[in-house]
């Protein structure tokens, strides 16, 4: 009964450690790392401007136009 | 406001803000590199400079693909010059990721964009470890030649621009067999887009450009999503993806994001911008001294030649409207290029100067004279008026003018209204503020 309870143990730890590595963690997913981030998160205004996570599952970026100006005038 | 170094930061915050759990794509409607004095089969050098560091940086900041449109054409005949197309991959790999369904050469020298690429992301959220494999496909129209649309330029540098309806029914369903969702990059006007998408329900979802937007609403038309790009990069096009339990796509949401203050430069886009800014500098300072020679060896454009005659002539007759000008951010429009460093480039200079491209200004060098927005940018070329001075010109009845540069791009907060009190003058208004 003992080697069995140790069993469980031993399988729920296992379970546990892959769930964390593997599972629900930071995944090394399809997108490429970007480096540091300097934004605040916490800041109000880019909360305001990254709006609520409604639970998209991928998001599209686009523009177009920039006709040669990786920046503004002015 | 806006630049790719605020766009590169905005897309960071929002993948580290989902726990990167939500996988990105980012796409370019079209209209990527300048064509700017593109004549005789040449493109300037400070112009090739430019479009070269859009490839680099596009490439450096993980962009997954960029539709061509007629003006990218001229540069692109560079990029796909067979002679050592390789070696310049190598360089900037992003070359693979201009995609065209109806652009190809009209030559052996040269090769064609990809018609698609295709990304497959796998799903952290909905349907975790759910695979998509997503298509990415390029159509542009030809160039309408004045007002009428079915007077067009077709071919343009070394490539032909085919029907993008007839391009779509080859290429389609060949992609469709290889991904689960199709983006069509349309650089085109909205009806266009509208037929692309109802005669190809293969297509999910279409982002567009071509034509100034500034609404947040899509359009669905048969199984498409229509999304339109504000031009520029002033505000960044975000469309989140809703997926199914069965893992099938639910909905997308579009929203414009300001790329304003409130979003900080990233520093590692910020390097790439100011090396690319010095280079293309560079090119613009050899190219204006050149011109600069140019013209004084030559007096290609006298001042007397020019039918804008510059606010200090126009101050002799009109003393009190020229005091009021002086204190207006008009009167100091180049500065505000300078600090910067942009008063070499013309995308920018041709609206802080007088006449820029209609025998007016030309370089700080050579007609130094009309540098600033002047009488002559709202009232009309003054040199005729100022040497025969009569009641007639210059009359404005409508602020018609004003919206040649206070676009809602570059200026969204125009109203007349309330710029008028700022530069009102003539008929003893008060100064501005």
């Amino acid at each position: 009964m003992v080697r069995k309870l140790s069993l469980l143990v031993i399988i729920a730890f296992l379970s546990t450690l892959a769930a964390l590595n593997f599972g629900c963690g930071r995944s090394s997913g399809d997108d490429t790392d970007d480096g540091p981030l300097y934004v605040d998160l916490n800041d109000p205004k880019i909360k305001e401007r990254l709006a609520q996570d409604d639970g998209y599952a991928f998001a599209i970026f686009y523009g177009g136009d920039i006709h040669g100006s990786l920046e503004t005038c002015g | 406001m806006g630049g790719l170094a605020r766009r590169v930061s905005y897309l960071k915050a929002f993948k580290h803000r989902s726990n990167m759990e939500v996988p990105t794509l980012f796409v370019d409607a079209g209209n990527i590199f300048s064509d700017e004095r593109f004549t005789a089969g040449q493109i300037p050098t400070d112009v090739m400079s430019k479009n070269k560091w859009v490839v680099k940086a596009y490439g450096d900041f993980h962009h997954d693909a960029a539709n061509v449109n007629s003006a990218d054409l001229p540069y692109l005949g560079e990029l796909f010059k067979k002679e050592d197309f390789d070696k310049r991959v190598e360089e900037f790999p992003f070359i693979n990721k201009l995609v065209s369904a109806n652009v190809r050469p009209i030559d052996d020298a040269h090769l064609a964009p990809v018609p698609y690429v295709i990304r497959e992301i796998t799903l952290k959220r909905g349907v975790p470890g759910h695979k998509i494999r997503i298509g990415i496909v390029g159509f542009t129209e030809s160039m309408p030649i004045g007002p009428n649309p079915d007077n067009r330029e077709t071919v343009r540098g070394a490539y032909r621009i085919d029907d993008p309806f007839e391009a779509a029914k080859r290429v389609l369903p060949e992609l469709k067999s290889k991904t689960d969702f199709i983006i069509a990059l349309a650089y085109m006007p909205i009806d266009m887009s509208q037929r692309l998408a109802t005669e190809n329900p293969e297509i999910d979802t279409i982002i567009g450009a071509r034509q100034i937007n500034n609404t947040e609403d899509v359009q669905s038309v048969n199984r498409a999503t229509i999304a339109y790009a504000y031009n520029q990069t002033k505000h960044l096009g975000e469309l989140r993806v809703y997926v199914k339990a069965d893992g099938s796509i639910e909905n997308q949401v579009n929203r414009f994001v300001a790329l304003d203050s409130d979003i900080p430069d990233d520093p590692a886009a910020v390097e790439v911008v100011t090396t690319a800014h010095n280079d293309f500098t560079n090119e613009q300072n050899k190219r204006s001294q050149e011109t600069s020679s140019l013209i004084q060896s030559t007096s290609l454009l006298g001042a007397a030649e020019s039918p804008f005659a510059g606010v200090e002539t126009c101050a002799v007759c009109h003393q009190s409207e020229f005091e009021i000008w002086e204190r207006t951010g008009h009167a100091h429009a180049m500065a505000t290029l300078e600090r910067k460093k942009q008063q070499f480039d013309t995308e920018c200079v041709r609206c802080h100067v007088v006449g820029f491209g209609k025998g007016g200004f030309q370089s700080l060098t050579s007609t130094p004279q009309l540098a600033n927005v002047q009488c002559e940018s709202c009232h009309g070329p003054g040199r005729a008026h100022s040497e025969s001075p009569a009641k007639g010109y210059g009359l404005m009845v409508t602020p018609i003018g004003c919206v040649a540069c206070h676009t809602p791009v570059n200026s969204p907060d125009f109203n007349f209204v309330t710029y008028w009190p700022k530069v009102r003058h003539g008929a003893g208004e008060a100064a501005p503020e």
